[in-house]
């Protein structure tokens, strides 16, 4: 079971859409899939028509709920939902009472193994004690990066974050979002881009009408207009991932 | 709690529209657009993804898809997208119905079985937030043979398929199809192709599984016996002649040396001048077999020996592959001949009419009409203090020839088991069995190793006169060396394996079930 997070400290990055697509993807090449929507917002929930409750919710993050009782089938083949839930914005404050606060997700997830082969997770903004946990409970972690001064800062960020928790194993996979190909401060920025141990992913998801309408179809792209261009972007995306985590 | 689909079958008087009307007066309701799908399923020859509990089909539609089902559930439990039918596991893409695949067809290949053609309408329940909870799928399907014109209509069904979080909704609906009492189907819609094509799931396997009855005369049963191994025999004719897998010439050559076997120590019950010539015959078909066989063991067991040298050298024995195969070439050509001869017709044929026109009992055939139990006892027994006592005789010193003698019993003594293995209780001969194999086993590992490292030198020795390179020849040096490593291994385990296998309990066992003294 590959665990994948996504996830940028900064919001309104393409977090969602990425994680939503993904999966999608993953789920019709035959894997079995799992998309967990940690975050309180509920967007990835909202896009798969879901109601955005987990019943025990509370006792979810105690590690008194199977996770398993609370999935939810999306409409796609292979592709099931862990719902998002009010309750998730008190996250950090329940696992602090737990024992090994940092750990709690992965114990949750591991006895998922043998029914998913994919797990990803559409994680919160901002770095918490539910991104540490995240950090430590994933193989890889997704991070779209608007090309802009301030995006580059909050990637400096997360670096110094995991260094400074001695997180290591994690692979990065940083990737261009929300690509306006018009703007010259973008095309600098990527070009610029320092990627010493070569993580940064080639794909790049462009700025396009189509993965807004996303929340009008309340599906993924690909489910609506298989062919746009938005759909190769993450289709690519996808292979990069794929090539990177194996 | 999970709930696992529902099959039922589509009844005359029902449609796609009937169903429509009578759910939709009840739910809200999306009509996808009809999807003509091919399938076609797929196992080995002896079934072995069904014996483990699996259907496996090839799903071309929008996509090509490789998918297991479970055959309880019915439940499609790995699916992966495909762009080749499938055959050997080792050249399907990596995936999770490879992974369901690996430990089940080891050598075996996969093989088309039948074709469905299918028509799929789908009526999809939704919630107020238009999310689907269940989907109601009307299936009409065709099946057709994988070979020749047989093809014809199969009755439609329908089928209520929850998803998982939505139970509720799916219970729901489950209840309202009650009433419109309908028919559950009996079996898989795989089940019912293959019936139309005259097939039945599991219509062939190489393991012996014969109900004996105790009493009946001995040549009865050996007749009985030996006719099923010349089936088996036949059946894998046409596989061994088209090289599908290395398991079809195994399968032959099993049955053969079981039906020698057979001739051999089932005593007493034939004439044995009217049994000569066909001795003979399956003598002679074990040996235009031998070569063919050897080499492929020696290509199945390619990927260890080459696994088993030091990573750097890896690649020398590349050649040595390429020799492998071009003489398995070779040699599969010329058993191909033999397949087709006159000779080899006529020798099956000879045997299965002599099968089959029972009588011929004289003074030469004391134990004919003894019943079957008496005369496996007996036989049993007999071997079994043979194997015991020489077995006890050798020591860590003793020379390689008797362990080959000892071989050549247990073989015999556990073809005799196993041919008789139903007149006993089940658990008891089966322990006996397994504890006889492990014996087997170490003997098979010690002699077939010291064949191998004897063969990889002749095969050197070829090779160079074929201008391999050195360093290939080098590469199977260090080969030649494990190989007699692990056999001198071998040879070290015998002697504890034998006082585990001549243990008091194993004796007991023994003298209980076929009352040896």
């Amino acid at each position: 079971m590959h665990i994948i997070g996504v996830y940028n400290i900064k919001g309104g990055v393409g977090k969602t859409a990425t994680a939503v697509n993904l999966s999608y993807l993953a789920a019709r090449q035959g894997y079995r899939t799992l998309i967990w929507d940690l975050d309180p917002q509920a967007a990835a929930t909202f896009y798969f028509r879901i109601q955005p409750k987990v019943k025990g919710g509370k006792r979810l993050v105690k590690g008194k709920l199977d996770l398993d009782d609370v999935v939810k089938a999306t409409d796609f083949d292979n592709l099931d939902m862990l719902p998002a839930d009010f309750s998730y914005r008190n996250m950090d404050l329940r696992l602090e009472d737990a024992k090994k606060p940092t750990k709690q997700l992965l114990k949750l997830i591991r006895p998922l193994s043998k029914t998913y082969d994919y797990v990803f997770l559409d994680c919160p903004p901002s770095i918490s004690l539910v991104s540490e946990n995240i950090f430590r409970a994933a193989e890889g972690l997704l991070l779209p990066l608007i090309p802009t001064t301030l995006s580059m800062r909050t990637y400096d960020q997360l670096l110094d974050f995991l260094q400074g928790h001695r997180i290591t194993g994690l692979k990065l996979m940083p990737f261009f979002s929300m690509v306006d190909r018009r703007k010259r401060m973008h095309l600098d920025i990527m070009e610029n881009f320092p990627d010493a141990q070569g993580e940064l992913l080639k794909a790049q998801i462009p700025y396009a009408s189509d993965v807004e309408r996303m929340g009008i179809h309340r599906m993924p792209v690909q489910a609506f207009s298989p062919n746009c261009f938005a759909a190769s972007a993450y289709q690519a995306l996808w292979m990069d991932v794929q090539n990177r985590l194996d | 709690m999970a709930q696992h689909p529902l099959t039922y079958m589509l009844p005359d008087e029902l449609d796609l529209d009937g169903l429509q009307k009578i759910l939709s007066e009840t739910y809200r309701l999306s009509v996808d657009s009809p999807v003509k799908v091919k399938q076609i399923y797929f196992d080995s020859f002896d079934w072995r993804v069904w014996q483990a509990g699996g259907e496996l089909l090839q799903e071309q539609g929008e996509m090509n898809r490789l998918c297991w089902v479970n055959r309880k559930s019915h439940q499609q439990t790995a699916c992966q997208s495909i762009e080749s039918p499938p055959g050997f596991v080792q050249d399907i893409p990596q995936g999770p119905v490879r992974e369901c695949l690996v430990p089940v067809l080891e050598m075996r290949v996969l093989l088309p079985m039948v074709k469905i053609n299918q028509q799929r309408y789908t009526l999809r329940i939704l919630d107020a937030e238009e999310k689907t909870v269940v989907r109601v799928i009307l299936l009409k399907n065709q099946f057709s043979a994988v070979k020749g014109k047989m093809k014809g209509d199969l009755d439609g069904r329908i089928v209520l398929q929850p998803l998982k979080g939505y139970e509720t909704d799916f219970l729901k609906l489950k209840q309202q199809f009650a009433s419109l009492k309908l028919r559950p189907s009996e079996q898989s819609l795989y089940e019912d192709a293959l019936l139309g094509v005259g097939r039945k799931a599991g219509d062939y396997s190489s393991k012996l599984n014969f109900r004996l009855d105790p009493d009946a005369p001995a040549h009865v049963t050996a007749r009985l016996i030996m006719l099923s191994l010349l089936n088996t025999l036949e059946a894998n004719i046409d596989g061994t002649r088209a090289d599908l897998d290395s398991e079809f010439l195994h399968d032959l050559r099993v049955a053969t040396r079981r039906t020698r076997s057979a001739m051999s120590q089932i005593k007493g019950v034939f004439d044995p001048q009217q049994l000569e010539p066909f001795k003979q015959a399956f003598g002679w078909i074990g040996q235009i077999t031998g070569e063919t066989r050897d080499l492929d063991v020696y290509l199945l067991h390619y990927p260890d020996y080459r696994a088993s040298l030091p990573k750097t050298i890896q690649k020398d024995l590349d050649p040595f592959h390429a020799f492998l195969q071009q003489h398995h070439k070779l040699a599969q050509a010329g058993l191909v001949k033999k397949i087709n001869s006159p000779h080899f017709r006529k020798n099956l044929k000879a045997w299965r009419s002599w099968l089959q026109s029972p009588g011929g009992e004289s003074d030469q055939t004391p134990n004919a009409m003894r019943p079957t139990a008496n005369l496996a006892d007996k036989r049993i027994g007999k071997l079994y203090k043979r194997v015991l006592k020489d077995g006890l005789n050798i020591g860590d010193d003793s020379p390689a020839e008797l362990l080959h003698e000892l071989r050549k019993d247990c073989k015999k003594l556990r073809y005799l088991m196993e041919f008789f293995q139903s007149l006993y209780p089940k658990p008891a001969i089966r322990e006996l069995i397994k504890a006889l194999k492990v014996i087997l086993d170490n003997l098979g590992e010690f002699q077939d190793l010291e064949v191998q490292a004897n063969s990889l030198e002749k095969f050197g020795e070829q090779m160079l006169e074929e201008g391999a390179p050195a360093s290939a020849l080098m590469a199977m040096g260090i080969l030649v060396g494990k190989l007699l490593e692990r056999q001198e291994r071998a040879r070290a385990a015998f002697v504890d394996l034998f006082t585990d296998f001549s243990s008091e309990s194993n004796r007991n066992a023994f003298q209980q079930l076929f009352g040896v003294r």
